[in-house]
């Protein structure tokens, strides 16, 4: 088990440098001059020149990627490039705006996730059942900007039941902050509740056929009872697994939710400072994406072995 | 119908969001109708007349209170030295007053300065007097020798976006406690109008030395208003300053800078009353929030200008010599005044922009104490004579051009617009929609044939024409040379006479116009909503919204 958890975070490790290597490379070698964007109507040869010497970017690029590698590691993410404003406080206003909806999105999916997974189960080939896949096929489908403009359009536009932008924070007003991250929750809830639908249908389809179940059911227990206790029990396993690696996808799903419903989030900043080549910004929240990312991949792992000992087991050898 | 986009791509315009335009374009789809009911009335009539005060008058006050403002963009940091965000002079206005001022017409006034700049030496020498007995936020008392340290990091700063303004400024000094002396290499006739703008916000030297760099973190200037917070990407915060000598004309506690990018949220917003002042509003929501009775839609005529940049000889990047490039476009003057010809301005900014934007041919704008029948000359729209043109120039028709612009929908509208209209007259003009960082970059390194780009304008001509058409300048990304044209620009920027001056930039122009290396589309109007119940409020042809003097008053 140890041993199977050390291997884990020794590839994590590896995978957290490659990636940064990746994001550094791949800003410089997007077209379009950090120094000419941040130059704006005074772009003229000498102030451009100015201000690659200014921030380094006049040095070799190996030298650029050792700096930040040392800062970064010093937890020194530097200066956004464009405001002057340094990043970790640029992180520390923008990270709870998203984790607040990933959470709130996280909660709606898997709660009707589950359920329509659970109805789908019950009333197999009856109307049940082709309502929910009608939900999980729109859900899978509709891509999140086309829904959340449509959300916008009859929601906030047409019938003013959710506002179509603007932010409250949690801490401030929970209830205000709840109201303004409905809309935009529901619409990149849709397509993880999806997923969870179908993974608990089909999960619950192959568990309420095994033995078990029916040893169960011929001992007389109610059939809801035995849908829960028996069937949906043993098949949240598979439903935390796609819980977990879809976790990082609704980080990248909030880049589009966020622009769309002008949410001051993480995602919104690191679309911001691509456009404008903000490479301190972009290197840092990129890596702490991937940081995340690896680390929820490592907490599914080892939640796995929690849920089911063999996989322990298995790991061990 | 939305016009962000066009708004985007003049250059200090430093946002790209086209994600978040996206709403924009969804939820002006509707109002494309209200371009079919329009496009008949001429432009003034739809546009109405120009409003750039909305005073107090006699209505009561509220001492007091919060006013929040719908901010179009993020601002860059809050560093007159450093900034080239054209937003960030709207937090500054009521937080870092400048030398000078410029007026509802344009004239510069005095603000920090207490009289306009004495000229001697033949113009190489400039004094001015500073105003007495005022302190910055922290107290720190205003004289001559703030005014030098401000002004030497503006010239010395490496990274400073304001030494060019400042001409050829040599030498910085105080004479006494009250007077500051300016000698220069040669005369600079823009020097008050430089020192109206950024490069005249006189920063508190206590703050500087504390602060460095870093003085956009926490900026300390003179006025009405101090910095309080700013929360990135969401808003900046200004609270009322104690220490401002004219402390009873402010009535405002607070002012919240609420940073809002899309247009349409906007509008929505103001309309709610979410927030009481917003800026650049787009011409498909004007008509809507002209109706409602609550608003106010302040409109005035933008000093700047949006066209398309031909690439005559930029071949290595701007500031290189220049070096022919090899198409028909860039060789033939005649092809470009054919093209100039061939666009029909008046109803490109009725069918783009509702009508609320002019028409315009020249850098030069008609509201400018500049501005001459030269100036406002415009070739005529002739599309069979554009064509006769190109005919006799021997080119194969359709003439193939390529031109470059912002991806975002609504520059890709007007570039279709553009498109659609040349196409009588013979060229065959190809869009390629260019996301707007890149797009900044191929013009500054010549990677282009045509490209769609505009200017937000200064007070003084010389900051709209010089830094363009001069040969081997900063922004002359056509790398356009004409030596008679260099001649009148220069000898236009050392005097200081303003109809000489005016008479000089009215002979570039014609000469511009015939060459063509810069086509004059359309002006834009600044266009600002303000809510009834807030007064006080002024926007002058430099676009910067002017909240210093804003109260809540009774409706009336």
């Amino acid at each position: 088990m140890a041993r199977y958890l050390l291997t884990r975070v020794g590839q994590s490790i590896v995978t957290i440098f490659l990636s940064s290597m990746v994001v550094f490379a791949g800003m410089r070698l997007l077209p379009g001059d950090p120094a000419v964007s941040l130059a704006g109507e005074e772009a003229t040869p000498a102030r451009i020149a100015a201000i690659r010497a200014e921030y380094g970017l006049d040095r070799p690029v190996w030298v650029q990627y050792a700096t930040f590698l040392r800062n970064s590691l010093h937890g020194d993410f530097g200066r956004s490039l464009r405001t002057g404003t340094p990043v970790s406080e640029l992180i520390r206003s923008t990270l709870p705006v998203t984790l607040w909806l990933a959470a709130y999105a996280l909660l709606i999916s898997v709660v009707v996730g589950l359920i329509l997974g659970v109805v789908a189960e019950r009333f197999r080939g009856r109307w049940p059942e082709w309502g929910a896949n009608l939900v999980a096929m729109v859900g899978l489908s509709v891509p999140s900007f086309w829904l959340g403009l449509l959300a916008i359009l009859f929601l906030s536009v047409d019938h003013h039941v959710f506002p179509a932008s603007g932010y409250v924070p949690m801490m401030q007003d929970p209830a205000r902050s709840l109201y303004h991250l409905t809309l935009p929750a529901l619409v990149l809830a849709l397509a993880l509740a999806a997923v969870v639908m179908r993974q608990t249908r089909a999960s619950m389809i192959a568990t309420m056929q095994s033995d078990y179940v029916r040893t169960a059911r011929a001992k007389g227990l109610r059939r809801g009872r035995v849908l829960v206790r028996y069937g949906l029990r043993n098949s949240l396993i598979v439903v935390v697994t796609i819980v977990g690696l879809q976790l990082g996808g609704l980080i990248s799903g909030a880049v589009v939710t966020e622009s769309i419903f002008g949410l001051p989030g993480f995602g919104k900043l690191t679309l911001n400072s691509v456009f404008s080549r903000d490479y301190p910004v972009v290197q840092a929240v990129v890596l702490l994406i991937t940081v995340g990312y690896v680390l929820i991949n490592l907490a599914v792992d080892a939640l796995y072995s929690v849920i089911n000992p063999r996989i322990r087991v298995a790991g061990a050898v | 119908m939305e016009s962000l986009g066009v708004e985007m791509s003049s250059r200090p315009v430093r946002r790209r969001l086209a994600a978040a335009g996206v709403v924009g374009l969804a939820l002006a789809l509707s109002a494309c109708s209200q371009t079919q009911a329009t496009s008949n009335k001429s432009s003034a009539e739809v546009a109405g007349k120009v409003i750039t005060t909305i005073p107090i008058g006699s209505r009561p006050v509220q001492q007091g209170g919060t006013l929040t403002m719908g901010l179009s963009a993020d601002p860059d940091a809050l560093d007159p030295t450093t900034s080239s965000s054209l937003y960030t002079r709207y937090v500054m206005e009521t937080m870092c007053q400048k030398l000078y001022d410029t007026n509802a017409d344009g004239q510069i006034v005095p603000m920090l300065a207490t009289a306009l700049p004495t000229l001697s030496d033949g113009g190489k020498t400039a004094t001015f007097p500073i105003k007495q007995g005022v302190k910055f936020a922290d107290g720190t008392p205003l004289n001559a020798d703030a005014v030098v340290t401000t002004l030497k990091r503006d010239l010395t700063k490496p990274d400073s976006a304001r030494a060019s303004e400042l001409g050829t400024l040599k030498t910085i000094s105080a004479t006494g406690n009250d007077e500051v002396r300016l000698t220069f290499g040669s005369p600079f006739a823009p020097l008050a109008a430089s020192l109206a703008d950024r490069a005249g916000m006189v920063m508190s030297p206590t703050a500087l030395a504390k602060e460095g760099d870093h003085f956009g973190d926490h900026p300390v200037c003179v006025g009405p208003f101090k910095f309080a917070s700013r929360v990135p990407a969401t808003s900046i915060t200004v609270e009322k300053d104690p220490n401002y000598y004219d402390a009873k004309d402010v009535h405002l506690d607070k002012i919240v800078y609420k940073i809002i990018t899309d247009p349409a949220i906007r509008a929505t917003d103001l309309k709610s009353g979410d927030v009481q002042v917003a800026d650049t509003i787009s011409p498909s929501d004007v008509n809507s929030l002209r109706s409602d009775k609550a608003l106010t839609v302040m409109q005035v005529g933008s000093y700047g200008y949006q066209g398309i940049q031909i690439n005559i000889a930029n071949q290595h990047g701007v500031g290189t010599p220049p070096l022919q490039i090899d198409t028909p476009l860039a060789k033939s003057a005649q092809i470009r005044e054919a093209l100039s010809m061939a666009i029909d301005r008046k109803q490109l900014v009725k069918t783009v922009f509702d009508g609320y934007y002019d028409p315009a041919c020249s850098p030069i704008a008609p509201n400018s104490a500049y501005a001459t029948a030269a100036s406002n000359a415009c070739p005529p729209y002739d599309p069979s004579k554009a064509k006769q043109m190109l005919e006799q120039a021997g080119v194969k028709l359709p003439l193939q051009i390529t031109m470059q612009t912002s991806n975002i929908p609504s520059s890709l509208q007007l570039a279709q617009a553009i498109q659609a209209q040349v196409r009588a007259a013979g060229f065959d003009l190809k869009i390629e929609p260019i996301e707007y960082t890149t797009l900044l970059q191929n013009d500054s390194q010549g990677k282009f044939e045509a490209l769609q780009l505009g200017w937000s304008g200064r007070v003084d001509p010389n900051g709209d024409t010089y830094n363009f058409l001069f040969t081997g300048s900063g922004n002359n990304y056509s790398n356009y040379s004409n030596k008679q044209v260099d001649t009148w620009l220069a000898a236009a920027a050392a005097t200081t006479d303003t109809a000489t001056r005016a008479d000089l930039y009215g002979k570039a122009i014609a000469q511009v116009q015939k060459d063509n290396p810069y086509i004059y589309l359309y002006r834009n109007r600044n266009l600002t909503g303000v809510a009834n119940k807030v007064a006080g409020v002024s926007v002058y042809p430099d676009g910067v919204v002017r909240l210093s003097g804003a109260a809540f008053v009774a409706q009336g």
